[in-house]
């Protein structure tokens, strides 16, 4: 086709438009402050006894990356299909999604992880290799016993362990009804960490007068044989009653098939409510009897509530007086209480409501009031140099270190505060083996998670996490205009009706798709995880993508946009040095 | 140049009706133009719609005030509008009623013509039998008024234009246009 | 072929010869029918091209303008409020000197409520630096609209195609719709003069002091000042394949005219009809149907008016404080001619009132009888009462 003078003869366009590159203006001179990539605590892993890395777990978990997310945990716990199950939660308590709509569920992102562990046979192998090979004596495989000698495992040590009965677990195989965990999940969780060359040596009742020639054969030695001593209740007639932790081990050993009639359980902790629990599904009616109120129980809410669905029945405010036998039945005499004010301790007191009594006519009774060490196992009392007491644990110097830990030492009596023993056993001993005694507290310090108590064995290790700041960041220093309510979502759970019926587990399992959804309502609270607002909010584009995020000096003018819109507090601004 | 008008309500296919008609005298070699009442649609309101047949270009682009012919599509609208508005004396006005209009006074002057457009489409399914569809039956209607276009250019239009039962439609406009009643010019 | 089709569907049909790779709009009223037959043409796979729905007519004009940066033909339509919205992004996208051809329905602006037909609301944005055409009938707003991406990417500004509300997007008439191989011979491919690209990288429409700022401006207006020569150009090769030529302005019995009435839009159809029917009267009247508006033809409109004593100017919009808008230009491209030809100014037809036969029989015996124009616009078809 002809092409008109007018159309071919174009002059070019003079156009708004540029081709010089931002790069030679140097916006960095301008500076006076600088943003620099903080990484801090989030509040969930500083609650965690286990120290557990929550907000990169979440992370991980939410892109899929479901192995590294295994990986994370296994580096701090070796229980978590265990305590995905039986956890007391701290994380939730603390986590500051819960200022926002509802906490993230972490315990059930946990045990996703932890059965998904166990079906794919992820495991961690030894970090590092002593250059004198060490070797440490456990006295009880529970789950103190366990970790101390799975994280001696990691650290390159080897590990034998002494445990009274057949099979492993102490309490976690005794102590915790099925329902709540059962025996293939532990079994699978203790051959995990067996696959780290730990020995069991079962049917070996350790007594203390063995502790000197063990001492002598190995390098250390770690204590966590348990509580084995009884609270009683020191009333006329008790021996009436069954011991609520020996009975659960009867139940677990297959020794109870059925119990008939109104049971009366004497206790307001966990294991009361695990034994009227436990009696609910063998076919009783048990009432809890506690002297306080419920308000004052030290049993969790969590636990509390699931034994009233079940139908356990409370009676507070009532204390035994005695025990008589009655043909088939036993009369319990009760002497009312009444509320007396506050404790030095801060819990609420009782005292004697004058000379009010009840009986209470039941077909069988348990007490569950705790246990205490036995008194040749209680961890020593002296003050000496050469004694440690560092809140998990109980440590003597020598030739080889001598460790108390678990419930003997623990404050609070649990598996993920077991696991926290075990750990800090572990860090303790190998310091003192590789560095010297003097050097333990020291050493601990730089393990722990945020202003601990919590110990981290990556930052043991030097790892990243090592570096990071150990300021909790609160609610208030997050940045709510990134995120949107999202509903916490709930696995399956039996119904009362369900529950009663038997010992199968109350809980299912998230699906894939919902831990990572609900892995993705974790604020990530204080680490980066990438989400590109301070490269995308930089005026200067002065942030640099690739392995984590990199400010480039010579742009960055120093404004602080990307602290502010960081929303998980990863960044923060410090003064530039004159 | 001829001009029409049609009366109809909101969804009973008045444009679709002045659009068919446009393309089929288009075909027959008539120059058109045909747009509806501008404005809002309301489905059940009375709506207009005009179209415009000349032999040569039309350049017209205004309303249409003084029509050649009036297409009622229905009969209570007689009431309703003023459906003789502008309608040139002697200029055709086709109505659709079941029977005979009793009472032509309202006519006077003009020439009439009537179709049971309504029992037509009621009998072929075109519609519900209380919003039965009576545009194809009228357009087949109109071509006898006017003997400009032939039959078989408006059936071969409404099977391009009308997906819903192009047939029972065809037979529509084909049985109101040997059924369409020419009555003439009222006194 | 030649098909009985709605004004709306001549655009969406142009359109889709043009070969367009990028369409955006914001579909609800007052937008047409044009772009809901452009979607259908998207989704059914007609064009290929991507629709882009966005939420807002300002969205719409930053899509395009998007688009067309990246090099890709682009195209969306609008009218009345939601191209007042566009105002911006409008003096954007001919700044960037982006070839973006948008069709503008001519609606009348709120309040009140009023979608029918009036040229206030393309006519407002004279100055966005937006070549506007106005279109008589569906046949031209076709064909302009082919026209419209030839001449913007020959001179790297955007293009307006206007047409009535109603008088012609809603209505239906015969078009000859081209093939689209003849279309292609016509409209090559697009071959951007500046795009986007990744490897050669470079910022539109960065910061620009005023050592630079005037200089560019300028170059737009020179852009401007070529297009009328362009549009010629390419309605020659637009004549040569498709044997329709429509001009920036179209002179209608002028040679020996005593009044020429100026119009524009629809209303030229019927002045057309109302000049031939004067003329067998014998009345000596002429019509000059302003087609092109920016840039605005002065030189051909200096060739013709002076040949007339008299020019009504009829204006289908209002420039409040100043009168009709063509008139405005019109008198203004006359000062610079030494002739005595007296401008006339006349509003009619506003919000959609009806311009037919009659109305411009009116304007022309009242021009012919008024020895000397009157100040101010003249309304023609006020109700009685409101004229009281």
């Amino acid at each position: 086709m002809e092409i008109h003078t007018a159309l071919s003869k174009q002059p070019a366009v003079l156009l708004a438009c540029s081709t010089l590159s931002t790069d030679t203006n140097m916006t960095g001179t301008w500076r006076f402050v600088r943003p620099f990539h903080d990484e801090k605590t989030a509040p969930c892993g500083a609650a965690c006894p286990a120290g557990e890395d929550i907000a990169r777990i979440q992370m991980l978990t939410g892109r899929g990356a479901f192995r590294d997310a295994v990986e994370t945990i296994l580096l701090e716990n070796p229980f978590p299909a265990t305590c995905g199950r039986v956890c007391f939660q701290f994380c939730e308590g603390a986590c500051n999604r819960a200022s926002f709509d509802d906490p993230v569920g972490i315990r059930y992102v946990e045990r996703f992880l932890g059965d998904m562990a166990l079906a794919e046979g992820w495991a961690r192998v030894p970090l590092k290799e002593p250059e004198t090979p060490r070797k440490a004596a456990v006295i009880g495989a529970g789950p103190a016993g366990l970790s101390a000698a799975y994280f001696l495992g990691l650290l390159g040590w080897s590990c034998e362990v002494f445990e009274a009965a057949r099979e492993p677990g102490g309490l976690m195989r005794w102590g915790i009804p099925a329902y709540r965990l059962s025996k293939d999940v532990l079994q699978r969780e203790v051959a995990r960490i067996l696959r780290l060359g730990i020995v069991i040596k079962y049917g070996r009742t350790v007594r203390p007068q063995d502790l000197a020639r063990i001492r002598e054969e190995y390098d250390a030695v770690f204590v966590g044989c348990g509580l084995s001593r009884s609270i009683r209740l020191q009333i006329p007639g008790e021996d009436l009653a069954l011991e609520g932790l020996d009975f659960l081990g009867r139940i677990r050993r297959g020794e109870v098939d059925a119990v008939s009639g109104t049971a009366a359980v004497i206790g307001g902790g966990n294991t009361a409510m695990d034994v009227a629990r436990s009696l609910v599904r063998l076919g009783a009616e048990p009432i809890i009897v506690y002297r306080r109120r419920r308000e004052d129980m030290p049993a969790f809410e969590h636990e509390i509530i699931m034994a009233l669905e079940e139908g356990v029945r409370l009676m507070e405010l009532v204390s035994p007086l005695k025990a008589n036998r009655d043909g088939e039945d036993i009369i319990l005499t009760l002497q009312e209480m009444r509320p007396a004010g506050v404790g030095p301790d801060g819990r609420a007191r009782v005292a004697p409501d004058g000379e009010r009594r009840q009986s209470l006519r039941v077909r069988s009774l348990f007490t569950a009031l705790g246990s205490s060490a036995a008194p040749e196992w209680a961890p020593p009392a002296e003050q000496s140099q050469q004694l440690l007491r560092l809140g998990h644990i109980t440590i003597r110097n020598g030739p080889a270190p001598l460790v108390f830990g678990g419930d003997l030492t623990n404050e609070t009596q649990s598996v993920t505060d077991a696991v926290a023993s075990g750990k800090m056993a572990a860090l303790a001993l190998d310091t003192c083996l590789e560095e010297g005694w003097e050097r333990i507290i020291q050493s601990l310090g730089r393990a722990r998670v945020g202003p601990g108590p919590a110990l981290s064995m990556e930052s043991y290790l030097g790892g990243a996490r090592a570096d990071r700041n150990r300021t909790v960041v609160s609610f208030e220093q997050l940045n709510m205009d990134y995120f949107q309510p999202l509903q916490r979502i709930l696995p399956t759970i039996q119904s009362p009706e369900e529950r009663r019926a038997g010992f199968s587990e109350i809980e299912g399992v998230y699906k894939k798709e919902e831990a990572r959804a609900e892995a993705t309502r974790c604020f990530n609270c204080g680490i980066c995880n990438e989400c590109d607002n301070c490269r995308i909010f930089c005026p200067e584009v002065a942030v640099e993508a690739g392995s984590g995020r990199r400010i480039l000096l010579d742009y960055c003018k120093g404004c602080g946009i990307c602290v502010v819109e960081c929303p998980r507090n990863a960044l923060s601004l410090e003064e530039e040095a004159s | 140049m001829h001009e029409i008008r049609f009366h109809g309500r909101g969804g009973q296919g008045t444009v679709v009706a002045s659009i068919i008609l446009a393309k089929t005298f288009f075909e027959t070699g008539y120059q058109v133009q045909t747009f509806p009442l501008f404005g809002v649609e309301r489905r059940g309101a009375p709506v207009e719609a005009y179209l415009r047949l000349a032999e040569e270009k039309i350049l017209v682009r205004s309303n249409i005030y003084e029509p050649d012919y009036v297409i009622v599509q229905d009969p209570k609208l007689i009431s309703l509008v003023d459906v003789t508005r502008g309608l040139k004396p002697g200029g055709w006005i086709l109505l659709n009623t079941p029977g005979p209009p009793t009472d032509q006074g309202p006519f006077e002057g003009f020439r009439l013509a009537w179709v049971n457009a309504t029992g037509i489409a009621v009998e072929l399914g075109l519609g519900t039998r209380t919003f039965p569809m009576v545009n194809t039956a009228m357009t087949g209607a109109f071509l006898r008024l006017t003997e400009m276009a032939p039959l078989d250019t408006l059936l071969e239009i409404i099977t391009r234009e009308i997906q819903a039962k192009p047939e029972q439609n065809r037979k529509a406009a084909a049985r109101a246009n040997k059924e369409v009643q020419l009555l003439g010019p009222v006194p | 072929m030649k098909q009985v089709l709605e004004g709306s569907h001549a655009v969406s049909e142009a359109v889709r010869l043009a070969r367009v790779q990028v369409v955006s709009a914001y579909p609800i009223t007052p937008q047409t029918h044009i772009v809901e037959a452009i979607s259908e043409f998207c989704s059914d796979g007609t064009m290929d091209a991507r629709f882009i729905c966005v939420e807002s007519e300002h969205s719409a004009m930053a899509a395009v303008i998007g688009a067309s940066n990246a090099g890709v033909r682009a195209f969306t339509a609008t009218s009345s409020h939601g191209l007042a919205l566009m105002h911006e992004l409008l003096h954007w996208a001919s700044g960037a000197r982006l070839p973006i051809v948008m069709a503008e329905v001519n609606r009348a602006l709120a309040p009140g409520w009023n979608i029918w037909t009036d040229q206030t609301d393309s006519l407002a944005q004279r100055d966005t630096g937006w070549i506007q055409l106005y279109c008589e009938d569906g046949q031209e707003v076709l064909d302009t609209t082919l026209e419209a991406f030839r001449l913007a990417e020959a001179v790297n500004l955007p293009v307006m195609v206007v047409l009535d509300a109603f008088f012609l997007s809603h209505t239906f008439e015969p078009v000859d719709v081209p093939d689209q191989d003849t279309v292609d011979r016509f409209l090559p491919p697009f071959d951007p003069r500046f795009r986007l690209d990744t490897k050669n990288p470079c910022a539109f429409g960065p910061i620009t002091g005023p050592d630079r700022y005037m200089e560019i401006r300028r170059d737009i207006q020179a852009a401007m000042d070529r297009a009328p020569e362009v549009l010629a150009a390419v309605e020659q090769e637009f004549f040569s394949l498709f044997g329709r030529r429509y001009g920036a302005v179209d002179a209608f019995l002028c040679d020996d005219a005593e009044v020429i009435l100026v119009v524009s839009g629809t209303a030229a159809a019927t002045c057309r009809q109302a000049v031939g029917d004067l003329r067998k009267t014998g009345e000596r009247v002429g019509m000059l149907k302003i087609r092109l508006f920016r840039p605005f033809p002065a030189t051909e409109i200096r060739a013709i008016l002076p040949k007339a004593p008299k020019v009504a100017v009829v204006d289908r919009n209002v420039s409040f404080g100043a009168g009709g808008i063509f008139a405005q230009e019109v008198k203004a491209a006359l000062a610079l001619h030494k002739g005595n030809t007296a401008v006339y100014s006349y509003i009619a037809g506003l919000g959609g009132r009806d311009i037919t036969t009659a109305t411009f029989q009116e304007i022309y015996l009242t021009t012919k009888d008024t020895p000397t124009p009157p100040a101010e616009s003249v309304w023609v078809g006020l109700a009685q009462e409101e004229r009281a």
